[in-house]
């Protein structure tokens, strides 16, 4: 049954990702789109260099930060855990923007470390501040929310008294995929292709880790070690992510959420499904920013928010441990 | 109430860190040289030939003005609602008020048909009510087991969702993205007297309500019952110190824009020097706050010199750890 769905999302991302490269300021035919594919041509720079590479884009960015919120909260059990709750997507924005603002011509590679030490300082941070308070998830979702506040006014700060070209900023704020190309597509794949694995191995050890740490313990796994490494792997997808899109809010949130209700608890189909709805909703918003009002772009992330922070109040209405 | 020395040394040394902090943002980090010969110039023999005095009457003194009033706006604002919720974490920023004005500002300046027609303080007035509504009823304020970090929590996805609604509606409407982050950070960059003119009047009646209603207030932290069999009207109260803080945070954020965390960070050091009283707290909170928003202007005038930050990112930076640590301190929510 599990597979079944879990197929059938397959199928629907599939059925999307084709319907989104039709929609944009220009319109074209299905016959103009698969010739193009096939054999560039006219609207070469439309299909194959800018619709193709976004899309491309869109699903591994959703499914790196679905896959990471739902590590995140498979290892923390907490339902309001996600890496920009936590201040994660916040942190490595942070490093990125200051990178970028004070070394402007830096390579690719120096970017990603960048985003990645900012996640992992945010992080280490905010797991401190968990470890010596024992807070409620709910104020460790608090304190996440005021951690991250404060790393994206640097952001703000940062941009406005350095000014850098507009578009720049807004992919910082708000998280966009507009103006990406093919650099940065291998890019999040390969981080995808190198963590899936990881993510996999880890699936049946969180399980066992929600039965309690005794029992996971005589089951033959350490926990604490168990913890961190799934918190690097989600830290890694996370900060990847933003380095490469910005900061896209409440994906991170939402995708396993969405996965839970559809396949339990089970982290065998829940890593995947996370990763497959974070891929699919991410698509949704890109597509829906650039055709609401052609030829005018909105943030993705503006539009992952007006969908997802009516979903965080709905969370927050259903949550019974008050 | 009698008030002790303790009271009385604590409003001077209030007062001469306000005066010190108010000449300093008049001369500093001016790409003119200015002094202190030039604003005793400008008081007692003013002089329209001179250019630094020139600068001292169409930039510097509005702005001061302006930065003095809202802050003393957010400041009380914030207090009359953490008396009024009972939640150390409340205030006009993080409950939702400022993003519901400055959303509806948004929408009205771009057109939407409705708003185009009213004047930017109502709408303002208007969003800033609505939000805050929202978020007091989706908060669970007046369920049975309410609990103050569901309020906030709530504040803050509102917040989320007005801000997204904000930016779309900007962006969609045209490309002034640059000056629209500018202004939805906060920032008294281009206040002249036409701005002052517009915030003192309502400030003022805001400020004179929640004047009147700090004795209730007081009365009111006893409890429901203890203020009702004291005769106290509590929701007449209530609904008088929210038309005051809608008033006070709707006229600020329709002159400046948003600014955050004074309404939260200023009460709590208020309550650090003087007692609960409302009547003590109400003005050494105005006082602190204009202090804080005169510095923080100053600063903002000054961290980059000589562009300008946005009065707002620098609260934020300040009261982004402080509320941090409120929320790690206090173990009663």
């Amino acid at each position: 049954m599990s597979r079944l769905k879990l197929t059938s999302l397959l199928l629907i991302l599939l059925l999307i990702s084709v319907g989104s490269l039709f929609i944009g300021a220009s319109t074209l035919s299905g016959q103009q789109i698969i010739d193009t594919l096939l054999h560039s041509g006219e609207y070469d720079f439309i299909v194959n260099q800018y619709r193709l590479p976004r899309l491309l884009l869109a699903i591994g960015v959703g499914a790196g930060l679905g896959l990471s919120g739902s590590l995140i909260q498979g290892v923390i059990r907490n339902p309001l855990a996600s890496p920009d709750l936590m201040g994660i997507s916040a942190g490595a924005g942070l490093a990125a923007t200051s990178l970028l603002v004070f070394y402007a011509a830096a390579p690719v590679y120096l970017l990603l470390l960048t985003a990645l030490s900012g996640g992992l300082i945010a992080a280490t941070i905010i797991l401190f501040i968990a470890y010596k308070t024992k807070p409620t998830p709910i104020r460790l979702a608090l304190i996440g929310i005021a951690i991250s506040t404060f790393l994206s006014s640097g952001i703000d700060f940062l941009i406005i008294v350095n000014p850098v070209e507009m578009n720049t900023a807004m992919v910082w704020l708000t998280g966009s995929l507009w103006g990406r190309n093919w650099t940065q597509v291998p890019i999040i794949w390969a981080t995808l292709a190198v963590v899936l694995p990881f993510a996999f191995w880890l699936a049946w050890r969180l399980d066992v880790m929600g039965l309690g740490e005794d029992c996971a313990t005589s089951l033959g796994i350490r926990p604490s070690r168990l913890q961190l490494i799934a918190l690097l792997t989600a830290v890694i997808l996370a900060s990847i992510s933003v380095a490469v899109a910005g900061t896209i809010a409440f994906i991170g949130l939402l995708a396993p959420h969405l996965a839970r209700m559809l396949f339990g608890h089970d982290h065998k189909y829940l890593i995947p499904a996370s990763a497959l709805l974070g891929a699919l909703m991410l698509i949704i918003a890109d597509t829906l920013a650039r055709g609401l009002q052609p030829p005018l772009e909105l943030p993705a992330g503006v539009l992952t928010s007006l969908i997802g922070a009516p979903y965080f109040i709905f969370l927050l209405q259903r949550y019974k441990a008050w | 109430m009698p008030l002790s020395i303790r009271y009385i040394l604590l409003f001077v040394c209030a007062f001469i860190l306000l005066i010190f902090s108010f000449s300093y943002s008049l001369i500093a980090w001016s790409s003119f040289p200015l002094d202190l010969s030039h604003i005793s110039a400008y008081l007692f023999n003013f002089d329209s030939q001179s250019i630094e005095q020139q600068i001292l009457a169409t930039t510097r003194i509005p702005r001061l003005l302006v930065a003095i009033l809202i802050g003393t706006n957010l400041a009380v604002a914030g207090v009359l609602m953490q008396g009024l919720t009972r939640n150390p974490l409340a205030s006009p920023s993080i409950l939702g008020i400022n993003s519901g004005a400055a959303c509806f500002m948004a929408l009205a300046s771009i057109g939407v048909n409705v708003l185009g027609e009213v004047s930017s303080l109502v709408s303002a007035s208007v969003g800033g009510l609505i939000s805050g509504a929202l978020v007091i009823f989706l908060g669970g304020f007046f369920s049975a087991r309410s609990n103050p970090l569901k309020l906030i929590l709530a504040g803050i996805a509102i917040n989320a969702l007005l801000i997204g609604i904000t930016r779309a509606a900007i962006i969609l409407a045209d490309d002034r993205a640059y000056s629209v982050i500018t202004w939805l950070s906060g920032s008294l960059a281009s206040m002249d007297w036409q701005q002052w003119q517009q915030l003192w009047p309502t400030s003022l009646i805001g400020l004179a309500i929640a004047i009147y209603v700090a004795k209730n207030l007081n009365l009111l932290a006893l409890g429901n019952e203890v203020a009702t069999s004291l005769g106290i009207n509590i929701s007449f109260t209530r609904f008088l110190s929210c038309m005051a803080i809608i008033l006070l945070t709707a006229s600020s954020v329709a002159v400046v824009g948003p600014i955050g965390f004074v309404g939260l960070i200023v009460p709590h050091i208020a309550r650090g020097l003087v007692s609960n009283n409302y009547l003590l707290l109400l003005p050494i909170s105005a006082l602190l706050g204009s202090c804080l928003i005169v510095w923080a202007d100053a600063l903002s005038r000054g961290i980059a010199f000589p562009a300008e930050t946005p009065v707002g990112v620098i609260t934020a930076l300040i009261g982004a750890p402080f509320f941090v640590f409120l929320s790690i301190r206090n173990k009663a929510l």
